[in-house]
C-alpha cells in the first residue's frame, strides 16, 4: 500500500456506527472584551470501538473540543451526539469517561479510595468496590499502594491512579486529553502499553487529545490533524498497524518511520504557524 | 537518636524556662529593698501575687480547703458543704464557662462553616453580601457584649451569643476563602465521573475547603473563650470571668491569678484537641512529611 492512499477522506460511518459524532462545531471565547476563535466548523465522527488522535500544535484548539463533547464547555454552535443523543452542557453522559491533561486526583483520597470514587458515587456496595478498586490496582501495577496518597507516588503511577479511576466505571467512550503528557518518555511509552492492553480487551471508543505524533501512531486507528488557530480540522489518516500492537516494537518498523515522516511534515507546518501571533 | 537527643535537650531548657520564672515570680520580690534598682514595683505579690499563695487560694476556691487554712476531709462532709454553700466555687465557675465556651464555639463553627460555604460557591450570593459582611466585619465584635448581656440577661444565653458572634466570622471568613479556592479541576472530575451536585459538596467542597476551616479553629477557640470572659465580665451570676470579677472586687491578685491559670489550662487542653482532631481529618496533608 502506498502511503498516498493512507490520506483517508472524511469517510462518514454509517448513522448507526456512529459512537461520537460532531458537527459544524465552533467555539468562540470572550477574554478581556476580545473574541478568541479557538475552534471553527469541526465535523468529525467516531465508530464504535475505535480509537481515534486528535493531534495539533498547542493552542490549536483540541482541549476545547474535547470538553465540549465532554459537556464542560458550552460550544458556541454546532452539535455534539453520543450514540445519537445530543450531549448537554454541564449534565455527565453516562457511559464517557474523561481521563484529565493535568493530574486531578483528590489528594484527601487514599489511591484505592480515589479509584473507588466513581462506584461510590454510584452507591455500589463495598465489597464489591474492594473487589473492583483491588483489580484495577492490579491491572496499573499498583498493588501495595492503596493505602497510599496521591503525594507519595511517581508521575506516572498517579496517572495510571487516574486513568483507573476513570475506568473503573467501565465507561464505553474514553475522552482522553494529553492524559500522559507530563510523563518522560519511558514511563510514556510504559503507559502506551497499559491503555493498549485495556483497549484491546475492553474496546472502547476513545477520542485521544496529543500533540505527540509518535503516541498518536502508536495507540490509534485514524489521527486527525487540526491545523493551528483556529482549529480546523486539516487532514485525517487512517493507521494501518496491526493488533495488538506492541508500543516499544511499533516503534521499530519501517512502517512507522514512513507514516512518521508523513504525518511530521503536515504537522511542522502548523506548528510553525501556530508560533506566529 | 539524635532527633530524641534533640528533644531531650529542648525540654530540659522549657524546664529551665519555667523554674527561673517561677523562681522570680515567687522570690524575687524580696530582693527588691535591697536592690530596687532591679526589681521592678510590677513585681509586688500585691499586684500578681506569688505562685505558693496563688496554689494556697486555688486549694481553698476549689473547696479542697477552708478559709482558715485547714484541709477539707473528704469524708467528713466537709467539701459537700462548701460546694453547696459557695454558688461560685472553682468547679462550678470553670464548668459554667466551657459549657458556654463549647456552645458558642460549636453553635460559631457549624454556622459559620455553612455561611462560608454556601456564599463561597455562589457568586451571585456572595456578590449581594459582599457590602453587609464587610460591614458587619469592621465592627469590634465584642463590643456589642453589653448589648448582649442587655439583650440576652445575665444568664448564659448572653455568654453563647457573644462567644458565637465573635467566632462565626472568624470561620466564615476562612470557609469562604476555602471554597473560592477549590481547584474546579477536581469539581470537574468529579461531576464527569456522575457526581450529582450534593454529592459534590460532600465528597469534594467540603474536603478541600477542610484545611482553610482548620486553620481558624485554633484561633476560634481562644475566641469562644474570650467571649464567654468578657460576657461575664458583664454582668454574670457564675463563671471564671464573674469569679476574676469577685477577686478584683477583694482587691485578691491570687484569686485573680487561680481564674488565670484555669484559663489557660482550658485553652491548652482544648487547642490540644483541636490539634488531634486536625492531625486525623487532615491526615493526607501530614503523610508525605511523616516517613
Ligand atoms: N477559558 C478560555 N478563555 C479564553 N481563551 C481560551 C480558554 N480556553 C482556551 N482558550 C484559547 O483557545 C485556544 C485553544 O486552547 P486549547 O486549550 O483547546 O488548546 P490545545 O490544543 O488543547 O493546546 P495544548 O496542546 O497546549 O493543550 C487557545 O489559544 C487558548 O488561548
Ligand atoms: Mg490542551
Amino acid at each position: 500500500m502506498s502511503v498516498q492512499a493512507l490520506h483517508a477522506p472524511e469517510v462518514d460511518a454509517p448513522p448507526d456506527a456512529r459512537r461520537i459524532d460532531v458537527r459544524g462545531l465552533c467555539k468562540t471565547f470572550q477574554l478581556a472584551g476580545t473574541a478568541i476563535e479557538a475552534v471553527r466548523d469541526v465535523s468529525f465522527n467516531v465508530r464504535r470501538g475505535e480509537f481515534v488522535a486528535l493531534l495539533g500544535p498547542s493552542g490549536s484548539g483540541k482541549s476545547t473540543v474535547l470538553n465540549m463533547i465532554a459537556t464542560l464547555l458550552k460550544p458556541t454552535s454546532g452539535q455534539i451526539l453520543i450514540d445519537g443523543v445530543p450531549v448537554i452542557h454541564g449534565r455527565a453522559t453516562p457511559n464517557v469517561g474523561y481521563v484529565f491533561q493535568r493530574d486531578t486526583l483528590f489528594p484527601w483520597r487514599t489511591v484505592a479510595d480515589n479509584i473507588g470514587y466513581g462506584l461510590e458515587l454510584a452507591g455500589v456496595p463495598v465489597a464489591e468496590r474492594k473487589d473492583r478498586v483491588n483489580a484495577c490496582l492490579k491491572q496499573a501495577g499498583l498493588e501495595g499502594f492503596g493505602n497510599a496518597y496521591p503525594s507519595a507516588l511517581s508521575g506516572g503511577m498517579r496517572q495510571r491512579a487516574a486513568l483507573m479511576r476513570t475506568l473503573v466505571v467501565e465507561p464505553q467512550v474514553l475522552l482522553m486529553d494529553e492524559p500522559f503528557g507530563a510523563l518522560d518518555t519511558h514511563t510514556k511509552i510504559d503507559m502506551h502499553d497499559v491503555l493498549l492492553r485495556i483497549w484491546e480487551r475492553e474496546q472502547q471508543t476513545v477520542l485521544f487529545v496529543t500533540h505527540d505524533l509518535g503516541e498518536a501512531l502508536t495507540l490509534a486507528d485514524r489521527i486527525i490533524l487540526f491545523s493551528a488557530r483556529p482549529g480546523r480540522i486539516k487532514e485525517s489518516f487512517e493507521v494501518d498497524f496491526a493488533r495488538p500492537r506492541n508500543a516499544v516494537k511499533i516503534r521499530e518498523t519501517p512502517r512507522y518511520a514512513e507514516l512518521f515522516q508523513l504525518i511530521w511534515h503536515s504537522l511542522g507546518e502548523e506548528f510553525i504557524k501556530g508560533r506566529k501571533p | 537518636m539524635r532527633r530524641a537527643r534533640h528533644a531531650g535537650r529542648t525540654f530540659a531548657w522549657q524546664m529551665l524556662i519555667c523554674i527561673c520564672f517561677l523562681a522570680i515570680w515567687q522570690w524575687g520580690y524580696a530582693l527588691h529593698d535591697r536592690l530596687p534598682w532591679l526589681v521592678p514595683d510590677l513585681l509586688d505579690p500585691y499586684f500578681i501575687s506569688r505562685p505558693s499563695d496563688i496554689f494556697e487560694h486555688f486549694l481553698i476556691l476549689s473547696c479542697l480547703k477552708s478559709k482558715l487554712g485547714v484541709f477539707n476531709g473528704w469524708f467528713n462532709g466537709e467539701f459537700a458543704r462548701c460546694m453547696a454553700r459557695s454558688e461560685n466555687n472553682l468547679w462550678i465557675a470553670t464548668a459554667v464557662t466551657l459549657k458556654n465556651t463549647f456552645f458558642g464555639f460549636v453553635t460559631g463553627v457549624s454556622s459559620g462553616f455553612a455561611a462560608g460555604l454556601v456564599l463561597g460557591r455562589s457568586d451571585k450570593l456572595s456578590a449581594i453580601f459582599q457590602p453587609f459582611i464587610t460591614a458587619v466585619n469592621s465592627i469590634p465584635r465584642i463590643a456589642l457584649a453589653p448589648i448582649i448581656v442587655l439583650a440576652f440577661g445575665i444568664g448564659d444565653t448572653s455568654k453563647v451569643v457573644t462567644s458565637w458572634i465573635v467566632v462565626v466570622f472568624l470561620v466564615f471568613f476562612n470557609t469562604f476563602e476555602g471554597a473560592r479556592s477549590i481547584d474546579e479541576g477536581f469539581i470537574n472530575a468529579a461531576r464527569l465521573l456522575g457526581a450529582s451536585e450534593w454529592q459534590i459538596t460532600r465528597t469534594v467542597v467540603i474536603p478541600s475547603t477542610m484545611a482553610w476551616v482548620f486553620a481558624s479553629l485554633t484561633p476560634a477557640i481562644s475566641f469562644a473563650l474570650i467571649g464567654v470572659i468578657v460576657g461575664e465580665f458583664i454582668g454574670a451570676e457564675r463563671g471564671i470571668g464573674r469569679l476574676i470579677i469577685e477577686s478584683e472586687a477583694r482587691a485578691e491578685a491570687s484569686g485573680m491569678m487561680v481564674a488565670v491559670v484555669v484559663l489557660m489550662l482550658v485553652g491548652v487542653a482544648l487547642s490540644a484537641l483541636i490539634w488531634r482532631l486536625q492531625a486525623y481529618l487532615l491526615r493526607w496533608q501530614q503523610h508525605n512529611l511523616a516517613e
